[in-house]
């Protein structure tokens, strides 16, 4: 199994490459022929028309797409991102600050959505045919048909504002110093330095936007995975299953749900992938210091390094979790795993 | 992508007075404000701590915490002495300045003429790495030849030719003065990562994007300040800085939405300010197709009913403007009113065959969010030009494409615009705007050549006040520029904060105190 999950995720890479290369060159492409200017944009009081044209050779933004290209390529392939032309600052430095606040984000998000929708998909199914599952379901409708910006702003004001339950503005409580920088993750970094004040504030600060961000996903499994459990309840080996006077609990949990897994699965790979381009929205409403937002200050600036940046950083994390799901639908349908063996 | 419709989130925003309004407990601030410190919720960030890199209005403020500009503002925006107690124009090209002599930076060393010569000569002229670019300050003070510093301090600038802003440049954007020795010994980085400054307030923690704290420097040199421990939360979103307010997690809460701050005014306990400031709302006209003719510009100015949009949108805190400056700054020309008059708007565009019937169709641009209702200002504008006959086809544009076009002389007829002048001096008004020269000027005609140009090397203080009020008035009556209204800052704070308001926007908590 180890040795068929390495041979995949190699197999992945080496499909990954292709689409990086091509996503790539779209985003350069796409940016350059916007009718927009982040040299005219970045000039202050004082500057003439000829420095003008000096910082557009300074940028190399004077010379044709490809040889732009080429040299922005050439200079990723050896690990640099560039100069952003707002912040003045190098892309990889600001990166990598905002990078592990997202991945905090989404993987808290990822984790109460699929925990949320299996256990409301195993609810729903276990409800069938009565009251419960009609409230299940009207709640995930309601839960879908309101986008996960409003959820957001939705929060603020109700846990945020007038419950006051929880934080809902950037990491960290004020108060709490940040921990020494260890692997930029905030909640891994305050449990290696042994500072639990500060994982505990870096945790409930996550809780809201990461609720936000759930609340996309949740439903959509919920809803699949009941779906698949009621078509997998009506399977001859099910039907077995029950003639030999096995449990329904060990039926659904033993024998249903790993069958019925598998389109959820392909679900959350889809799912997850979108839910790293709603943090952009969500970063921006909770005054969180990820990417998303890094990519809001970027657009509006028109800065084209950092958003080439960011966009291709999205993409790794979109095949990234494409893999993941890969492995995990291998291991959970041993027919992929008996055809990767032949 | 779903993007946020900013009506809709205003109106979210509305709806949050009811449910804030179901008991917030009080004292969690109180207890704050007890010990010094305060939470202000502010909408931008720092693009880096090198104060001198960027020139951006937005955050000058935040600048201003931790470093010093050698000349500041009275909250009146008159200029008054900071680092620099005493400035002399000793001849056209040299300009004296002393210096304090009991300023030390935040790791302690004193701060001297050499600090001065190196943040505005010696960094200003670094030689551009390949690839780089050169600081900010290297564009606004490219006349200077050389600082002279024959005691510590002491400071002559001089120029390669007059430079008579230049006093307003010693207290605008980013000129601020930065250890020479701590950058030299540290690097440009480390500064970076640990900024030393002389200013009210030393760095002590900075999340990107999130949370910049501060605490009062005890030696600064104006006094320490009242408000000993400031944390300034970084949140882009209005609603989202409405709602820090109203959870009490924020003291201060700055760029609210106009309604919202209305709101929050009727609240026990809290106070709203909605001031107009020196930054202006502007349209940016050209002479390109329904504009060629004088008149056609004039009339879509007459047109325009500014008392009736700042009502409308802005609480009637915007003041009307006729010229391309602030009311009340040097360069506005006293008792001069721009009439709005739809008869006389008519008549002009009688006089080259337009109508109602007949209307005269122009294009129109306008950022959407970039600054407080801007969209909405357009569209106010669109139908007061459709009572007169003027058929406007609107579009949204951001900012950078505005840039673009501008650079390319591609804009249409007109383009609502801001323009940003904390200083308030003309030159920063009328000499960019207007210059045909200029890189930020739209309409670009030989006719404001001779006016402005001369203005940029005058010495003579009144002749040069005089002559941008004369070029500002000018440019109204010959329709080369729309001047609408001034920009509203709104500061929403707990009665208990003193704050003190300044009329070119910015926040300085410095000069703030708590209420006993």
């Amino acid at each position: 199994m180890a040795f068929l999950a390495l041979q995949l995720l190699f197999r992945r890479l080496l499909l990954a490459l292709p689409i990086l290369l091509c996503v790539s060159a779209l985003v350069f492409g796409i940016l350059r022929l916007l009718p927009a200017d982040p040299v005219a944009m970045s000039l202050p009081p004082g500057a003439t028309a000829e420095d003008y044209e000096k910082l557009k050779q300074a940028f190399g933004l004077d010379r044709s797409l490809i040889t732009q290209y080429g040299i922005w390529l050439g200079k990723l392939l050896s690990g640099d991102l560039g100069g952003s032309i707002f912040f003045r600052r190098p892309v990889s430095e600001l990166v990598w600050v905002a990078l592990p606040a997202t991945l905090e984000l989404v993987a808290l998000s990822l984790f109460l959505g699929i925990s949320v929708g299996v256990g409301g998909g195993l609810a729903m199914f276990a409800l069938r045919g009565g009251l419960g599952e009609q409230a299940l379901d009207g709640a995930t409708t309601a839960m879908m048909a309101i986008p996960e910006f409003l959820w957001a702003i939705l929060l603020i004001l109700l846990v945020g504002v007038s419950l006051q339950w929880l934080p809902f503005i950037g990491r960290l409580g004020p108060g709490i110093q940040l921990p020494p920088t260890i692997t930029g993750f905030l909640l891994i970094d305050s449990l290696l330095a042994g500072r639990f004040a500060t994982f505990g504030s870096a945790f409930t600060h996550l809780l809201l936007p990461s609720i936000a961000l759930a609340i996309g996903l949740a439903p959509l499994v919920m809803r699949v995975l009941r779906s698949s459990l009621l078509e997998t309840a009506q399977d001859d080996y099910v039907t077995q299953a029950r003639l030999r006077g096995i449990s329904e609990n060990r039926i659904l949990v033993r024998h249903a749900l790993p069958n019925a897994a598998l389109p959820t699965i392909s679900l959350i790979g889809v799912q997850g992938g979108f839910m790293f381009g709603g943090t952009v929205l969500v970063e921006m409403i909770f005054a969180y210091p990820g990417l998303g937002n890094l990519m809001v200050d970027a657009v509006r600036n028109h800065d084209l390094p950092v958003i080439q940046a960011v966009a291709l950083i999205y993409c790794v994390l979109v095949l990234g979790i494409n893999a993941v799901v890969d492995v995990a639908y291998l291991a959970v349908n041993p027919r992929l795993r008996l055809a990767g063996a032949r | 992508m779903t993007m946020i419709d900013r009506r809709s989130l205003m109106k979210m925003g509305a709806g949050a007075g009811a449910l804030a309004a179901l008991g917030v407990p009080a004292e969690v601030l109180a207890q704050a404000a007890a010990r010094g410190q305060l939470t202000l919720a502010f909408p931008a960030d720092v693009p880096t701590w090198d104060p001198n890199a960027r020139t951006l209005a937005a955050v000058q403020s935040l600048y201003k915490l931790v470093f010093d500009q050698p000349l500041t503002q009275n909250p009146d925006v008159s200029i008054k002495p900071a680092l620099v107690t005493k400035w002399t124009l000793e001849n056209p090209t040299t300009l004296a300045l002393d210096l304090r002599s009991d300023v030390v930076f935040h790791d302690g060393t004193p701060m001297t003429s050499a600090d001065f010569r190196f943040s505005f000569f010696e960094r200003a002229k670094l030689p551009v790495p390949e690839g780089g670019r050169r600081l900010d300050t290297g564009f606004i003070w490219r006349k200077v030849t050389d600082i002279e510093t024959p005691t510590p301090t002491r400071a002559i600038m001089k120029f390669s030719e007059p430079m008579p802003s230049a006093v307003a440049w010693l207290a605008f954007l980013c000129s601020f003065v930065v250890p020479k020795a701590y950058v030299e010994r540290v690097g440009l980085a480390e500064f970076v990562a640990k900024p030393v400054g002389t200013g009210p307030y030393k760095l002590v923690e900075y999340q990107q994007g999130a949370r910049i704290v501060l605490e009062a420097n005890d030696r600064y040199w104006d006094g320490k300040p009242a408000i000993g421990r400031v944390t300034i939360e970084l949140v882009r979103d209005p609603t989202a800085r409405v709602a820090a307010f109203e959870s009490r997690r924020a003291d201060v809460a700055v760029d609210v939405p106009i309604r919202e701050a209305q709101r929050l005014a009727t609240q026990p306990g809290v106070s709203a300010r909605l001031d107009p400031i020196a930054d202006i709302m502007l349209l940016q006209i050209t002479k390109n197709g329904g504009f060629a003719d004088d008149r056609a510009r004039l009339a879509a100015h007459h047109a325009i009913d500014k008392v009736a949009i700042s009502r409308a949108l802005f609480g009637g805190a915007a003041t009307p403007i006729s010229v391309p400056a602030a009311k009340g700054t040097p360069g506005y020309p006293p008792n001069y009113d721009f009439a709005f008059s739809v008869e006389r708007s008519q008549a002009l565009l009688r006089e080259i065959g337009h109508s109602a019937q007949n209307p005269l169709s122009i294009k129109f641009a306008s950022s959407n969010g970039a600054f407080p209702n801007d969209f909405e200002m357009a569209r106010a504008i669109v139908q007061m030009w459709r009572r007169v006959g003027i058929n406007a086809d609107l579009e949204p544009i951001e900012l950078s494409v505005y840039q673009e076009r501008l650079r390319a002389g591609t804009l249409p007829e007109a383009t609502l615009f801001s323009w940003g002048n904390a200083v308030g001096d003309p030159e920063m008004y009328g000499g960019y705007l207007l210059d045909p020269k200029s890189i930020f000027s739209a309409f670009k005609t030989d006719e404001m050549a001779p006016r402005i140009q001369p203005l940029l090397t005058e010495t003579d203080e009144a002749k040069r006040i005089q002559g941008y009020r004369d070029a500002h008035q000018f440019a109204a009556e010959r329709g080369f520029t729309i001047p609408l209204l001034q920009t509203v800052k709104t500061i929403v704070h707990r009665n208990e904060v003193a704050v003190t308001k300044y009329d070119n926007g910015w926040i300085l908590p410095h000069t703030w105190s708590f209420k006993a």
